[in-house]
Order: structure tokens, then sequence, then C-alpha cells
């Protein structure tokens, strides 16, 4: 069994600047590419297991992202150890497999219609500009408040239709959800309770939404998810609410996050920022994809081996854990030429921001770069002297969370 | 009503405790929790007090110093103790209700796993059918 002086399961680890991590990932890529380590430390529960498989080559995890026959998600995607009741009702089908996997996201896939898509792309359009008006009139303060967490907040619960009067709320505990390893997110409290509570009040926001939804309906998303229907089968009051944990978690936090690391990179290369400028319309798209893989917003996720098998030579015994570094694979220079270098025309771009491919690419990954597009194009046309501080990160392995970043607006 | 009266749901519901004491394994792991749960039930009412340090069974808290309350209906006391009862989605329905640290529950959680499978087993030696879900 291969193992290494450098645990990456500690959450010291995490605390450190990316940078720092990057030298660790690459030295694994180069020396170790699979390799084994103790369980991820922090959580919710001791851990029973005596290890993990920590997967750093882009091409690796790709191979494992994308045979979920021998690589599963139903064992859980995180790093931690969670009770499965959790699991099931906050992760939706992200957690899961064929065939059920497949039945759901059909069953999602079904409630963006083309009608619901036209009116989404408005709807960001709008948001970008009246956040930007926002930050026009603030003239500085912390952009992660004043622009990025906003952006992607409004965009998920008003496709959904949630009242804007709760929008802020669920927001604040889909954070807590994700920040319960990270003292300065949880203070005092025990990292399991508040877990359980954030979970327990997204849970009952969304099952009294879909039971709003059922008797009065109206043109938005959770009136068709409440609606759908594929192949006879309707998702239920408990997989729509499970469904809102995840969007509220996967849809709020990712793109906020690139979008915080987007605009702090276009503030250190100016040079890159004028190239985009200068024909924005033909150029977003591959800055876009830059973007999320410089920022990668996702960190890991985790399959678990369903037989006895081998990645890049190394045995793998069945019901290990195997950790995927989205982070590693997204610098790989197998694959990346100059991949600590920005470059907004990098073309192709295979980035691991959504995932390593396979049937749990991110699923609104469309919507995610709708609100990057137009976000950017605000701020590049509006408030093209903006300067953004130093960013202040959250610890945890999960997402590569920005809490605060200075701004202003000259 | 599936359980017939409060001694009814203390010998099943206590007894899937009392059959993990004997298990030296799970008895230790179980202790390590350092927890004391209590279980308050409904149609009909009954109190079901695990004490998992010490290892014993009680129909009332007094004296005990309970870490975590669950209260819940007996039938949804039955089926949660067979696996079928998502904890935090019956929370947010209010089907199930917590006091105290959820934290300790969560420490419980892998091992409360193991014990489905006694309990429906003791169920069906026992022929209560009528309580297997």
């Amino acid at each position: 069994m291969t193992t290494t002086t450098t645990r990456v399961t500690d959450l010291d680890f995490w605390a450190r600047p990316f940078e720092e991590r990057e030298e660790v990932f690459a030295r694994l890529r180069a020396e170790s590419p699979v390799s084994w380590h103790p369980p991820m430390e922090g959580g919710i529960m001791p851990s029973e297991r005596e290890g993990i498989w920590i997967v750093t080559r882009h091409a690796d995890i790709a191979e494992v992202s994308r045979d979920p026959e021998r690589f599963c998600s139903g064992e859980g995607v995180q790093f931690e150890d969670v009770p499965d009741d959790l699991l099931e009702a906050s992760h939706s089908f992200l957690a899961m497999d064929a065939p059920r996997h497949g039945l759901l996201r059909k069953l999602v896939s079904s409630a963006f219609t083309p009608r619901q898509v036209a009116k989404l792309e408005d709807q960001i359009r709008a948001q970008a500009r009246a956040i930007t008006d926002g930050l026009l009139e603030a003239g500085e303060g912390d952009f992660v408040d004043l622009v990025s967490r906003r952006l992607p907040m409004w965009t998920v619960y008003e496709m959904l239709g949630l009242d804007a009067a709760q929008q802020e709320h669920a927001a604040h505990l889909a954070d807590r959800m994700v920040g319960f390893n990270d003292p300065a997110v949880i203070g005092d409290d025990e990292p399991g309770d508040v877990l359980n509570e954030a979970l327990v009040g997204l849970l009952q926001i969304g099952l009294a939404f879909a039971d709003e939804r059922r008797s009065h309906p109206a043109d938005d998303l959770m009136t068709n998810l409440v609606n759908a229907e594929v192949e006879g089968q309707r998702l239920s009051d408990d997989d729509i609410a499970a469904f809102f944990v995840l969007l509220s978690v996967a849809g709020n936090d990712t793109t906020r996050n690139t979008i915080s690391l987007a605009t702090h990179a276009l503030g250190r290369h100016a040079e890159q920022k004028a190239w985009l400028a200068a024909d924005f319309d033909t150029r977003i798209g591959t800055a876009t994809e830059e973007f999320i893989r410089w920022a990668t917003p996702v960190m890991t996720f985790r399959r678990t081996a369903t037989r006895d098998t081998e990645l890049a030579g190394q045995p793998i015994a069945r019901g290990d854990w195997v950790g995927l570094m989205y982070a590693s694979g997204n610098r790989d220079e197998r694959v990346f030429d100059r991949p600590r270098e920005l470059d907004l025309s990098r073309h192709p771009n295979p980035h691991q921001g959504f995932g390593g491919g396979g049937p749990h690419f991110c699923m609104g990954a469309f919507v995610a770069k709708m609100q990057i597009r137009e976000i950017t194009h605000q701020l590049l046309t509006r408030a093209p002297s903006l300067e953004v501080g130093e960013p202040v990160f959250q610890v945890g392995n999960f997402v590569r969370a920005v809490q605060q970043m200075p701004c202003r607006v000259r | 009503m599936p359980f017939r009266d409060a001694d009814d749901v203390t010998t099943y519901i206590g007894g899937i405790f009392e059959a993990a004491f004997e298990d030296p394994e799970l008895a230790d792991k179980l202790r390590a929790t350092g927890v004391v749960l209590q279980m308050r039930f409904h149609e009909p009412a009954a109190d079901v007090v695990v004490d998992l340090i010490n290892q014993s069974v009680h129909d009332s808290a007094e004296g005990l110093a309970v870490g975590a309350t669950l209260a819940m209906s007996a039938e949804t006391g039955n089926a949660y103790w067979q696996g079928k009862v998502n904890l935090p989605l019956a929370m947010a329905k209010g089907q199930v209700k917590v006091d105290g640290k959820v934290a300790g529950l969560l420490k419980l959680a892998p091992l409360s796993k193991r014990l489905y499978p006694t309990y429906v087993a003791r169920l069906q030696a026992d022929g209560r059918h009528d309580l297997v879900v």
C-alpha cells in the first residue's frame, strides 16, 4: 500500500493557501497519483474507515467519474462519514446510482422547459444589472456581500419561485451546511448540530414550498417539479425537499465563489482583463471555462469502489473510498499547458470544474455560465475601475469558499 | 396503534438495546458514544431511556443525565428502529422532535444501522408481524 508523508486529509492542509496545496498535489501527481491517506479530520461522526485513496491526475479522475458501475456515488460523495438518512435528505441524486439517479435527473431536467430557460436568461441579465447598480451605489464594501453572494442566491430562488422574503434565510442555511467544519462559520456550536439544524430548516422550506405550489401553481420551476412526470413516475415531496437542499447548496456556493475568484483574477491580470473587454461577446466563452478551471469551486468529491479493481496500477479493494481532487486535475501539467497561468483564451479547456464527466456532470452548468457571463459583462462595462483586495477563505475540503473580499469602485 | 401498551413499547424498543449490550463489540461502541438517550413516545405514552454509558434501559429519566431526547409516536418509533424513517425529514415534518444534542445522535447513527436487523428479527421471532413495516 502506498503511503505519503503529506496527509491531505488533515484539516490543517485545507487551511493552507490554494497554491501551497497545489505544491503537494503536483508532487502526488508526479510520484504517487493514487495515494492512501488517513480518514478526513473533522466531520460530524467518528469515521469507521482506515483511510481513503486520493486521486490527483486528470485522467484518473475522469476514469473514476465516467465509470459509475465500478465507482459508485450511492455510498456518499463527501470525504467525511455522514449518516445515511442525512445523505439521502441532503444530496438528492448527487449521491445516487442508476437507475434511480437517472430517473430523478430526468424528472428534474423535464422541469427546465425551453420556456423556463428563456425566462431564466432574462432574469439573470436583470439581476446582474440590479446588483451592479447596488455596487456602484455602495462604492465600496465586501464584494461577496455586495455582488457574488447575491446573484446565485437570487438566480436559484427566483428560478424556483421561492418567496423573496425567504431567500436570504434559505441561503444562510445553505452556507451553514457547507461551513460546518469552519469555526468562523459555526462559532461554539457542534458541527453535527449546525449541519442538522441547517438541513432540517432547508427541508422545512422545501416541503412547505412544494406543498404551496401543488395548491397554487405558478410559472416557475417548483411548479414544474411538482408536476413533473417521466415514465409514469413523479417526484415525491421528500424527493423535492432533498433536491431543494441540493440546489440551495450546489447552486449558491459554487457560482458565488467562481464569481469572486474570477473577479479577483481579472483584478490581478490587467492584460487579460483588457483582452476580454476588447471583444467580450467572442471571448467570454473561453474566458468562462478558464474562470471555472482557475477557481475550481468544488475541490473534491468521493466515490466508493463497487468491486476489487485497479486505478493507475494501484489495486483498490471493493468498498474502498476514492477521493477525487478536482483542484489537482485542473492543474495537471499532462493536460494543461502552463497550468498555473490564467489564460482566458485557453482552448480546448477540459477542466473538471463541473466534475470529471460521466453521469454526475453538473446539471446546472449552463445556469452557472449564464451568471458568470452576465455579471462579468456588467462589471467590465459599468465598473471598469473595480478593485478587489485579498479573499478570506473558509476552511474545508469541499467548496473553495471565499467568505469576504474587500472591494472599491473608484 | 401498533403497540398494545407502554410495556409492549418498553419490551421491544428497550429490548433492542438490551440485545445490543449482549454483543461485546457493539456494547463497547455504544458506550463510547457517551450518550443517555431518552425516547418519549405517545400513542401509547411510554418513556424508554437508554443509558449507553452504563448499558441499562429505564422507563423514566429520573436520576439520569439525558443527553438527547427524541419525541415521536410509538408508530414512528417502531418504523425508525427498522430503518424506515429518515430522521432529518421526520424532524422537518414535525414527526420527530429532538431536544438536546443532535450531535450525540449522529454519533449513534452508524451503530443504529446495525440494530435494525436484530429488531426486525426479534419481532418476527415473537410472531409480531403486525409491527414489521
